[in-house]
């Protein structure tokens, strides 16, 4: 006997999970990245703090927003959206994220208030609750992956540290990129923001190379997604996001910091922002395109 | 009380009166199934060989899709079952990303989640799941695991080569099959080319129900 081919079947869907779903965790990762620096940068240059107290609550709001909003498209019923505080499942990632995220949000609210009336002290007073909110808001998502046991891909322990390095390398980016068009005068925080994004971009290539290249697969399930997103249909958006993720911010960011020529951060920043959506979503359709029955 | 099916592969036919009978008693729209019999062929002419292999939910022990659900719209019933509230349901697709034998579609009526329920409703008042009744061969036994004098325990008891879907992932299916083998119940081990073939186009839909 030879080898065996389906012959009927019903069609299924490929792909449930779309570019809704990685536009939530692009848009997330800025989000909680830029807050994350945020505190970094006000703790540590406490005399240019202004920038900072600014940006954290405004970047924080639109990008949190647009987190919340797709989410909620994304449902397939968006009104009942409430449901999820009401009848909540806390073995649910996806209840817990629910839960970390508003929190996330009234701490984004606080901040925004602080930095209209001026009042300096009340945000100092929600930063550390912030830092954690805004810490497992976003590491949440690797674990509803971890929690999607049809998608062998979304390892995650991997994944948890690869949301880490995004939203370092989304926060960085998104900094390098206003300071440079409002032309922010902070030689040093950019040359900073500069490093934390080449280390997140290599850490994080890194981690997928090695993912891909040397990682044990569970199963042939894992080892197939690995093979469409490397080789197969997905290889020219995974590879194109590599590229502009982690290679092009890498050299441009490190000649901005060697030349001091801001402008190339600019380049840098915009090319990292958009290879991060192409890495995350091939990284999300890959395992999408297997038969699991 | 722990309910759960059993096929005995060697005597189903592949008629589909499992699947009609499915699609009739629970209402499933078109384009979706709670239950379905896949073909597939195997070998090369004149050594060939026609696999009719039954899918439905497993009513897992452990099941990924209840701990995913962020609103227990997907919940366990005393008797095992794994129950679905449509009323309850999000429509998030968790389950569907968590399910890892592709047992739940999201009702492009509804709009909500939706599986085999082993028919609750007819055990609810002592009647056996409509794929059983349909079934011409009995190919299909269904019954409580606990007792062990039910027909799908002494089945169990007797037959050595019982096989569950994808044992690895540790979801304790509650959904055995007999006779079978790896091509039957292993989606990867056959190849699924895209294109029409027996009576139907067998391929991937991009989205089904909204999104
Ligand atoms: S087969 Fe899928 S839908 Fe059914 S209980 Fe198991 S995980 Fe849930
Ligand atoms: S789609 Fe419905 S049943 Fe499935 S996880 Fe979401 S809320 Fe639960």
């Amino acid at each position: 006997m030879l080898g065996s081919e389906v012959t009927f079947d019903v069609a299924l869907p490929k792909v449930v999970w779309g570019w809704l779903v990685s536009t939530n965790m692009w848009a997330k990762s800025i989000a909680t990245g830029s807050f994350l620096l945020g505190l970094y940068f006000i703790k540590k240059y406490p005399e240019k703090d202004a920038f900072f107290r600014k940006w954290v609550p405004i970047l924080g709001l639109i990008f949190i927003g647009i987190t919340l909003l797709v989410t909620v498209l994304d449902l397939h019923h968006m009104f009942r959206f409430w449901k999820i505080f009401v009848f909540a499942h806390f073995t649910s990632a996806v209840t817990l994220g629910a839960w970390v995220v508003s929190g996330f949000v009234v701490v984004l609210l606080i901040s925004f208030w602080s930095w209209i009336t001026g009042n300096k002290k009340l945000f100092d007073k929600v930063m550390i609750p912030g830092f954690l909110l805004a810490f497992f808001s976003t590491i949440y998502t690797a674990g509803i992956m971890g929690e999607a046991t049809a998608r062998e891909l979304w390892v995650f322990p991997a994944e948890m540290i690869q949301m880490l390095l995004s939203a370092t390398l989304a926060g960085s980016a998104v900094y390098l990129l206003i300071m440079t068009i409002y032309k922010v005068e902070m030689e040093e925080v950019k040359r900073e923001l500069g490093y934390i994004l080449i280390g997140s971009a290599f850490l994080s290539g890194m981690m997928y190379l090695g993912e891909i290249l040397f990682a044990r697969m569970h199963s042939e399930f894992s080892h197939r997604a690995v093979e469409i997103l490397t080789f197969g249909s997905l290889a020219p958006m995974f590879w194109l996001g590599v590229f502009l993720t982690f290679i092009i911010p890498t050299i441009l960011v490190g000649i901005a910091n060697e030349k001091k020529k801001y402008e190339y951060a600019l380049l840098g920043s915009i090319s990292a922002l958009i290879g991060l959506w192409f890495v995350k979503h091939s990284w999300l359709l890959a395992p999408q395109m297997l038969p699991l029955s | 009380m722990k309910l759960g099916f059993l096929v005995d592969l060697s005597r189903c036919m592949g008629c589909m009166a499992c699947a009609v009978s499915c699609k009739a008693e629970n209402d499933v729209p078109l384009h979706s199934w709670r239950l379905r019999v896949k073909y597939i062929d195997q070998g090369e002419f004149p050594e060939v060989k026609r696999h009719f292999v039954p899918l439905r939910c497993n009513h897992c022990e452990n099941a990924p899709c209840e701990r995913i659900c962020p609103v227990s719209a997907l919940h366990y019933l005393p008797n095992g079952i794994v129950n679905v509230d449509h009323n309850r349901c999000i429509g998030c697709a968790s389950c569907m990303m968590a399910c890892p034998y592709n047992a739940i579609y999201i009702d492009p009526i509804t709009n909500s989640a939706d599986k085999c329920t082993y028919c609750a409703h007819r055990i609810e008042v002592g009647m056996m799941p409509a794929c059983v009744v349909a079934c011409p061969t009995h190919a299909n036994i269904f019954g409580d695991l606990d007792d062990p004098e039910s027909e799908i325990s002494k089945y169990l008891k007797e037959h050595k080569d019982i096989m569950v879907r994808k044992p690895e992932l540790n979801t304790k299916p509650k959904h055995f099959y007999v006779r079978g083998s790896t091509v039957d119940l292993d989606p990867l081990s056959s190849e699924r080319p895209e294109g029409y073939t027996l009576f139907t186009e067998v391929k991937f839909l991009d989205h089904i129900g909204g999104h």
